[in-house]
Parts: C-alpha cells; structure tokens; sequence
C-alpha cells in the first residue's frame, strides 16, 4: 500500500511538471511574445526602451530553459506563484482568498452529485427499460444538452424573482468564513452545479452498474438465493465502485470548469471569476498560478481517491505493490 | 415505446448470434455496412434524431440566404423594431438589436453547427492517432504520453480555451482549432484501452508472426476493431463542441458581431430575461438542447450498430 501510495505521488509530481511546462510554454506564442503584456501594463506607448526594462525586471531576459528552472524551483521550494503584473499582488495572495471559496462550492457539489448519481444509477439500472428509467434518461439527456449557464439563469429568474423564496447570491464576504454566514445562498448555485453534475454522470453510472449486473459472479450470487437488494448492495455496487471513481476523476477539471461558470452567474467571486479576469488582462502570472493550483487540486483528488479505492478493493492493493 | 437502445451485454447470447453454425455456401452473405444500417434504423429515435438535425443543417445553411431580413447588417436591423413580440412579419420576434429571431437563429446555427463538426473531426484526428500511439506501442512509449495526457487532463479545458482565446485570436479559425485541440484527450484515453487490448489479440500476434510491419497492423486491424469507439466517441465531442463553444458565448469569448452564434444568442436573450422577452430564448434553446440531445442518441445508437456481438453474421 505504501509503495503504491507512493508512485502515484512521484507520478503525480511529474504530471505537475509537465502541467508546468505546457502552460509556462504557452505566452512564448502568442503575438509580440513574452514580452507582450508588458503593453497592457505599460501602456499600448509604451517606447521600446521602457518595454526591455520591465522585461529584464520580470526576469524576461533569460532564456527559456533558465526562466523555466527558475519557476519550477521558485514554486516548489519557495511556493511562489509569481507575482501578478497587472495587480501587483502576488499571486499567491491573490488566489489564496479564493482557493477556500471555490472549493467549498465545488466540493458541495460533488458530495451532493455522488450522493444523488450513483443511487439513481443502480435504481435505473436495476429497473432497466421501465418508465421510471426512461424518465430519468430522458430528464438527464435535457439537462446534459442546456448549456449550464442557462440553466443557472432559468432556475435564479425562477426562484429569485419570480417566486422570490431563495436569495440570488451566496454572501460575498472575503473573509475565509463569511461563506458560511448565509447557508441559504447557495442553495441555488451548488444545485445547478449538482444537476449539471448528475446529467452528466448519470448515465455513465447505469451503464457501468448494468455492466457489473451481467458478469458471472451476479448470476452465481442470484442462483444461490442471494435477494436481489444483496445482489445489488453487496455485488454491483461494490465492484462498481472502481470504474465509477474513474469516471469521477475524469469529472473533477469539468466540475472546476462548471464552478467557473457558475460563479459568474452567480456573482460569487472564486478562481474561476480570477481567471477570467487575469485572462482578460493578459495577467500570464496570475493564468499560470491559478492553472497550476487546480491541477494540483485535481491531481490531489484523484490520488485522494485512488487510495481510498485501494483501501476498499484488494485488486488494486495487490497490483499496485506487485509492480 | 424505447427511448434508449438496449445495453448489447444483455442482448444476445453467443448461440443466438450463430457463432457455432456451420458454415453454409449457398447462404447470401448481407454486407456489414447493411447490417449495421439495419440496426441502426431499428432504433426509432436514433432515426427522427438523424431527421430533425438533417433538417436543422438544411434550415442553417439554406434559409438565411433566403430570408426576407438581413441577418448580420446592423444598419438595416437598426430599422426594424427592437424586441418585438413573434408577428406574422417576424415568426419569432425580434432581438434587442432588431434582429429576426429566427432567421439569426438559423444564421447562428451555422456557426455552431459547423464549428461543431470541424471541432469535432480535429478530435476524432488527434485523439484516434495519439491513442494508438501510444496503446499499440505501449511500455515507455505508452507511459510517457499517458503522463502528458493526465497533465491535460488535470487542466479545466474551460480555463485553457479562456486562456488561449484571449492571449492568441479570436477568430472562428482558431475557435475550430482551439476547441478541436482541447477536446481529445477522453477520446485518447478511450482509443488507447481499444489498442492496448487488440494488439495483444491472437490476429494482432499472427499478423506480426507473418513480418506484417508495426504501421501495418495499426491501420489494417487496431483501427477497424476499434472504429465504434472512434465513431461513437467522435459524434459526442460534436455534441460537446457546441457546448464549450456556447460557454464561451456566455463569458463574451464567442462568435464575435455582427456574426453569431447560439451560446451567444442565448447569452444576449437571458441577460435580459426579467423584461419578459421570452422569444428570444426559449425557441432557442429549445432548438439547441434538442440538437445535443439528438446527437447523443446517434452516438448511442452508433455505438450498438458497430457493436459486433449484435451482427447477424
């Protein structure tokens, strides 16, 4: 377990790096190069003599592999993110106000959308074909192909203003526990984002539990009398579980994604509002920190996950320590 | 009544398929691709799906050139009256820029739609090659582009296209490009257990007994014996380009003015959703959910008729 537990965490550290080296890549291309924010920060006047001096006091001067060594070792060995051009912040300071905010949101929601997807999943397919499993299908499809945003629009017309029972925004204080000050405002957007989450889940789950339902070791425990609640509890659901936290993994920068959107909407300030934000302004540091800070967030899940699983399913134990 | 195409684990057993039946001469041999179209067109709902969005491209590519307003010249739609409710002069009203609702719908379904397709090849492309790469090859090879694919992965796709869009262009061009490029790495993933798994097959093994080459082997068995995932896969990232496409028309990042397209329609319609303009959405979105919808259940259905287990042989 030990073993395991560790090459996922080499693994993942190189996954990281390679997350590093894309993203840091990237402003190399795009039009005026590296040194193109410089204008945003400047001044689009700005005399080229102005332009080199901010270059060499951000660092620009060195070439690729050294400014990239730099970066790398400036945010494991020192957790700097970098400093931010257009805010002059650092970035660090920037995102850490928002980190928590995003989290709390994302993470309700994906506690809610386990809770209500994988129940719904062996529920349709156990009753494979049936009304009720067409419903569900049907009900899923429609909200798998509505964009979210509409869908977050639609239900905050609905239930704010129409029939104003539930507040329009969750508290937008800064500090790390104003959210929890107003449970009740986020009641709107963590629903949208579970009924996004579901849609779009859902079906992968009947699928998977469908598949478990038909393999050998189902029908041996239903000749030897096991009730069909056993069978389906204690058999399918269990060995269901593996592909499942699969599929939840793949879900996790998706969910992210949908936090984005949702927080616009909603007008609660995350990392996904930031980065809109730093994009707009073409603020690279502050795109790369918060980019590097949800794919460690997401790597951290699925390794969270992956050992959770190994807990429960002896296969994994055995193959991760036999390699 | 069947919404959803029976699962084919269940369906057939192996006698029922024929596995074991002798092999008879005098017995017309049905093509695969007609057999395959047979169980296609079984499933009723795939095939009003495949009808409604032959109908929605249609309306898209021809009716704009023929219809009685202007669709994209701001000048002229300044003229018209700005958020009119549907008449028989304007079906679907009018937009907030004077717009016809439903000629601009159906100019915006061109964008759309055929960002959504070419978005859509470029995944099917470079997910299909990149998977076979590296599930054929395996080992090293394998190892290395697995850990790249989970570093992208591990980046929202959402925040990567902000990013890109806003740093590199705007343009359609690079929209097709950039969704199209962000939108393979499921696919990839998906491809690459397909080749893992038949390279290790005893035709595959045969065939490189025989001195068949590596490249070889990839296009004449790991390709066809993977075709339904790449073909099922490939018609739900059309379905899920439309949908990164609509949300960036939520955030601005869309089709830009005077072109269109429907995230951006329906960006525009719900921003000014308490005036009561309900023709600037719902028409809409009905439309765009219904094509999503619809290209999911081709997918599914995709999925069965290449299912080889559901051949008739």
């Amino acid at each position: 377990m030990f073993t395991y537990v560790l090459r996922r965490l080499v693994q993942s550290f190189f996954v990281l790096l390679i997350v590093m080296l894309v993203t840091f890549t990237l402003p190399y291309f795009q039009p005026g190069g590296i040194v193109a924010p410089a204008f945003s920060v400047l001044g689009v006047h700005a005399s080229p003599s102005a332009v080199h001096i901010w270059a060499v006091q951000n660092g620009m001067e060195h070439p690729f592999i050294v400014r990239f060594w730099n970066y790398v070792v400036q945010v494991f060995g020192h957790f700097n993110l970098g400093h931010s051009y257009k805010q002059n912040l650092s970035v660090w300071g920037i995102i850490s106000l928002y980190v928590p905010r995003t989290i709390w949101l994302a993470a309700s929601s994906l506690f809610l959308t386990i809770i209500i997807a994988i129940p719904l999943g062996i529920f349709q397919a156990s009753r494979r074909n049936s009304t009720a499993d067409y419903a569900a299908t049907g009900t899923a499809f429609v909200l798998y192909g509505m964009p979210l945003f509409l869908l977050c629009m639609l239900s905050l017309q609905a239930f704010a203003f129409k029939w104003p029972h539930l507040p329009a925004s969750p508290p937008d204080g800064v500090s790390p526990w104003a959210m929890f000050t107003d449970p009740v405002g986020f009641i709107l957007p963590v629903a949208c984002l579970t009924l996004a989450g579901v849609a779009a889940l859902s079906r992968y789950m009947r699928g998977t539990v469908l598949e478990v339902l038909v393999q050998d070791y189902v029908r041996t425990a239903k000749a030897k009398g096991c009730s069909s609640r056993r069978v389906l509890m204690r058999h399918a659901f269990r060995n269901a579980m593996g592909p499942i936290v699969t599929i939840l993994g793949l879900y996790l920068p998706g969910l992210i994604g949908g936090a984005l959107i949702v927080e616009s909407v909603f007008n609660y300030s995350g990392l996904g509002i930031q980065t809109v934000n730093a994009a707009t302004n073409i603020d690279i540091p502050t795109v790369l920190g918060i980019t590097l800070m949800v794919s460690i967030l997401t790597l951290m899940g699925n390794l969270l996950a992956d050992v959770m699983l190994g807990v429960v399913n002896p296969r994994i134990r055995i193959e991760g320590s036999s390699r | 009544m069947t919404l959803l195409p029976e699962p084919a684990v269940a369906v057939m057993t192996v006698n029922e398929v024929g596995l074991d039946a002798p092999y008879n001469k005098n017995e017309v041999i049905v093509p695969m691709w007609k057999q395959r179209l047979k169980i296609f067109t079984h499933n009723k709902l795939a095939v009003a799906s495949v009808a409604y969005l032959v109908l929605i491209t249609v309306a898209c590519f021809l009716v704009p050139r023929f219809h009685p307003t202007n669709q994209t010249n701001q000048a002229l739609a300044l003229s018209a009256p700005w958020n009119a409710s549907p008449s028989w002069a304007h079906w679907l009203g009018t937009d907030g820029s004077g717009f016809d609702e439903l000629g601009r719908i159906l100019y915006g379904g061109e964008y759309s739609l055929t960002l959504g397709i070419l978005a859509g090849l470029i995944t099917i492309f470079v997910g299909t090659l990149y998977g076979m790469v590296a599930g054929f090859f395996g080992g090293v090879v394998d190892g290395v582009m697995m850990r790249i694919l989970d570093a992208f992965l591990s980046i929202p796709y959402l925040f990567l296209l902000i990013t890109l869009i806003t740093i590199y262009s705007r343009s359609t061009t690079f929209l097709i490009i950039i969704i199209g490029i962000t939108g393979w790495w499921g696919n990839a993933r998906i491809i690459r257990g397909d080749a893992l798994l038949i390279r290790q097959l005893e035709y595959a093994q045969a065939a490189t007994a025989m001195g068949a080459s590596k490249w070889h082997i990839i296009r004449r068995h790991v390709f066809p014996n993977s075709i339904s995932n790449i073909v099922t896969t490939g018609t739900f990232a059309v379905a899920d380009a439309i949908l990164a496409l609509s949300a960036l028309g939520f955030l601005g990042l869309g089709i830009q003015t005077p072109q269109t397209d429907w995230g951006t329609m329906l960006q525009n319609g719900t921003a000014t959703i308490a005036n009561g303009y309900w023709w600037q959405i719902y028409p809409l979105a009905m439309v765009f959910i219904l094509v999503i919808v619809a290209i999911n259940y081709i997918g599914d259905a995709m999925r069965d008729a290449f299912e080889v287990r559901l051949l008739e042989r």
